[in-house]
């Protein structure tokens, strides 16, 4: 095919996969329930083979999927079956880092733990940490404003990224910068999700190292009391590094799992953990043992040196693979709600569970409202994966609902542009469709990602008839 | 329990979109304002103010978020998180009856920017109305949210003239106690050592060099910082002299804002330096050579030095937001 013997041309044959066992690994990412084979993998390895990729996809029409390392949890790198898929895994220098300035040139393909590997003997860290920080490339991070167990405290990837340079469809670089003047391009390109240029070198803000951290552990009787013991904790002035809940099914399958001393009886368990000067961190740790305690905990645990710290952290960290233990599949959503609706949202999960027959676990960043339900599934029994989609719908519908959001922090990708209809209006999507044509009028980036078309929404039955009259008559219909 | 989340807009809103409408029917030009602290005012077009539009409409202390309407003065917004001991993040400049819908606008920070994050970091939604007269909501009020592209965030700068925002939802911070020191020596040694502070777990809230005196900021629970015999414990108020920065300027003189790297050597005719080393103010007569300049007289003009790849997409958006170009650009 021509435009496959022209990217081999351009960047050399090893560097481009067209067969059908080579081009395998790259259809899908790590949402593995939708599977496209993609035309070609491209995998450059400079910023100037990046640009030749971009001219000959362009030249030939052709549909440009950029991707990390494949760990998106939102279907944000499917391929289409006429795309190519732009692999920058090996675009991963750390170019420079500046001690002084606390600032880390990298490119895109670096992996986000790499960086404060890297940065540590300068006693400097980026914060921001999502839970696949070992294998994800910082170039995700960016597209998808990534999160993780720390950003309540320290914020999300666009609080951490102070410039980045992308590529157009025509290959030309972007620099996107902190300093630049009136609208904030620079925020608009984090969590774009690949559809409005392709990122090739990111400027990122580094941290000085906590001088110490605490762990305090608190098991509850009820759900309702964590969820309370959670807003204390804000309500009293202490930003928690991080504020994680479980409930009773995840504490026990992370126990079997991690055998960490995790209370098996309690119906919620709160991982609420302070950092700052060793002066701050004291105060702090007991004032927030103080407050979990006259919320009901039954139980308090303070880490007492950094072993039993990183220890306790084990069950969270390792929860969900210990849930997949218990079934043969999973489903992993990622909406947001108001604190204050913490109680209410996982008693309807529960009501919704009984409805599909499926079973839940919840683990979520409870200090931000980030709830991860954890649908359990059997995708070798028909029906089951088309149930618990459904399922996982009516949980994003919910969220919207108490006045939260369809997606956290891994994305819309394909899975939730269904969802997407319900967040906004026709309006608002029209504008995100403008957004998207100033940078990329060709619409070759990521295609069909992020943004659903407003044909869609009303093919769902979200199209609202009043008087007669449908919304934005002057819209083309199906 | 299920909250409404249809863009209903206010009588007040709708009134917006009438004028709107109006204007673009009539093919005239609106400019939106506030108590007009801080752009300049033309008064060949017509005015859209937001004077009028103040409140708090939301405000749950435990969610850490407050929802206000635009035209609400800082003043207020600042008295009301104060009873609940808490503050706004970004330490916002108060230019005399200041809004918040004007600062978030001309995207103003204060001091703390380094270390806790400017304005658009504090940004989680907002309600606008487009030059189609759309009332339309972006973001929400979750820390958290990554669906759609980040239109709340992008209007952060945008000087009114994209779209008339309505409402904004932003993240609050508890109040935490503050101690300034400071300490005389040069402004190379200083710029150097406020990087070099700047990097310890020393939890510094902001730092700045100013008539001779390296400042910095230290929030809560510290080490005793007298183990340099030339450290004095100063009072907050260096901060407010510095943010808004309104200093007597020599006849012929202008005030130049200067963003750069924090690492940057002295600058020629320097005469604050503040945001912990990234943002130089200069007194003199001419431009400064150097890439990211503003003239910075108090009246929040734009550089327009952008490249023409920025420029191409800046008027693309412009065409998103104000298709029939009724809000006026600066």
């Amino acid at each position: 095919m021509a435009l496959i013997e022209a990217l081999e041309k351009a960047i050399g044959k090893d560097n481009v996969l067209s067969s059908e066992e080579a081009c395998r690994p790259y259809e899908c990412d790590a949402l593995s329930a939708y599977r496209q084979k993609p035309l070609a993998v491209a995998l450059p390895e400079n910023v100037d083979q990046v640009r030749q990729v971009l001219k000959l996809c362009k030249q030939y029409q052709t549909p440009v999927i950029t991707r990390g390392s494949g760990t998106g949890l939102a279907g944000g790198t499917l391929p289409q079956a006429d795309s190519v898929i732009l692999g920058l895994a090996k675009l991963n220098q750390i170019l420079q880092i500046d001690p002084l300035q606390r600032t880390a040139i990298v490119q895109p393909g670096v992996r986000n733990i790499t960086i404060s590997e890297a940065a540590a003997k300068y006693n400097l860290y980026y914060a921001p940490d999502p839970s696949s920080q070992i294998a994800c490339s910082i170039g995700g991070n960016v597209a998808e404003n990534s999160g993780g167990v720390h950003c309540l405290k320290y914020g999300l990837t666009v609080h951490n990224v102070t410039s980045i340079t992308v590529l157009d469809m025509d290959g030309d670089p972007i620099i996107f910068d902190e300093k630049d003047d009136g609208i904030d391009l620079l925020a608009l390109m984090n969590g774009s999700e690949g559809l409005l240029g392709v990122i090739v070198e990111i400027k990122l803000k580094l941290l000085p190292k906590p001088e110490a951290a605490q762990l305090v552990m608190a098991a509850f009787n009820s759900v309702d009391q964590c969820a309370d013991a959670v807003t204390s904790v804000l309500k009293q002035g202490i930003i928690p590094a991080g504020l994680e809940m479980m409930d009773q099914f995840a504490i026990q399958a992370a126990e079997d799992f991690a055998q960490v001393g995790y209370p098996t009886d309690a119906a919620a368990l709160l991982l609420c953990e302070v950092d700052g000067s060793h002066d701050q961190v004291q105060v702090d740790s007991q004032r927030v043992a103080d407050i979990l305690s006259a919320n009901g905990a039954h139980q308090i645990q303070v880490s007492q040196n950094e072993s039993q710290r990183l220890a306790l952290w084990q069950g969270r960290k390792n929860a969900f693979p210990a849930v997949g233990r218990y079934s043969p599949d999973y489903y992993c959503m990622d909406g947001t709600i108001p604190r204050s609706q913490l109680a209410y949202v996982l008693q309807k999960i529960s009501q919704l569970s009984n409805k599909y027959g499926l079973r839940v676990a919840n683990v979520f960043h409870a200090g931000d409202g980030n709830l991860h339900p954890l649908i359990l599934y059997d995708a070798n029994k028909p029906g089951e994966l088309e149930q618990t989609e459904k399922f996982g719908a009516e949980i994003l519908r919910l969220c919207v609902d108490v006045g939260g959001t369809i997606t956290g922090e891994h994305g819309v990708g394909v899975e939730k542009l269904d969802s997407m209809c319900h967040q906004y209006s026709d309006a608002e999507l029209e504008v995100f469709h403008g957004i998207k044509k100033v940078f990329d009028n060709t619409g070759l980036l990521n295609p069909g990602k992020a943004v659903p078309t407003l044909h869609r929404c009303a093919e769902l039955g979200h199209m609202h008839v009043h008087n007669n009259q449908l919304p934005h008559p002057e819209l083309e219909r199906f | 329990m299920a909250l409404d989340t249809h863009n209903a807009a206010s009588p007040f809103e709708q009134q917006l979109i009438e004028q709107i409408q109006q204007a673009k029917t009539e093919q005239s030009k609106i400019q939106i304002i506030g108590h007009g602290s801080k752009v300049p005012i033309d008064h060949q077009v017509e005015h859209l103010s937001l004077k009028e539009h103040s409140g708090i409409i939301q405000y749950d202390p435990a969610e850490l978020v407050i929802t206000v309407k635009s035209g609400t003065p800082l003043a207020e917004l600042n008295a009301v998180l104060a009873q609940n001991n808490q503050m706004l993040g970004f330490e916002p400049p108060e230019y005399g009856n200041s809004t918040i819908g004007g600062t978030y606008a001309c995207a103003l920070t204060g001091p703390s920017f380094p270390f806790r994050g400017r304005l658009r970091d504090y940004i989680l939604g907002s309600k606008v109305i487009d030059g189609r007269g759309h009332l339309m909501q972006f973001g929400g009020k979750m820390i958290k949210n990554v669906a759609g592209y980040d239109v709340s965030r992008m209007l952060c700068g945008s000087k009114g003239s994209l779209a008339v925002v309505t409402e904004l939802s932003m993240k609050v911070l508890p109040k935490i106690e503050e101690t300034t020191y400071c300490i005389e020596m040069p402004e190379g040694e200083a710029i150097l050592l406020m990087n070099q502070m700047q990097g310890t777990a020393l939890p510094i809230s902001a730092c700045a060099y100013y008539q001779g005196r390296f400042y910095y900021r230290v929030a809560g629970e510290h080490p005793k910082q007298d183990n340099r015999v030339e450290v004095n414990l100063c009072t907050n108020d260096i901060w407010q002299t510095l943010n808004p920065f309104k200093p007597d300027l020599q006849q012929g003189q202008k005030l130049w804002r200067l963003d750069v790297e924090s690492t940057n050597p002295a600058i020629e005719n320097t005469i604050a330096v503040s945001m912990g080393g990234s943002r130089r103010w200069v007194a003199s007569e001419n431009k400064p050579n150097h890439p990211y300049v503003t003239l910075w007289d108090q009246r929040f003009l734009p550089r327009n030095n952008d490249k023409p790849c920025v420029k191409r997409i800046k008027s693309g958006l412009k065409k998103v937001f104000d298709p029939h170009g009724i809000f006026k650009d600066l």
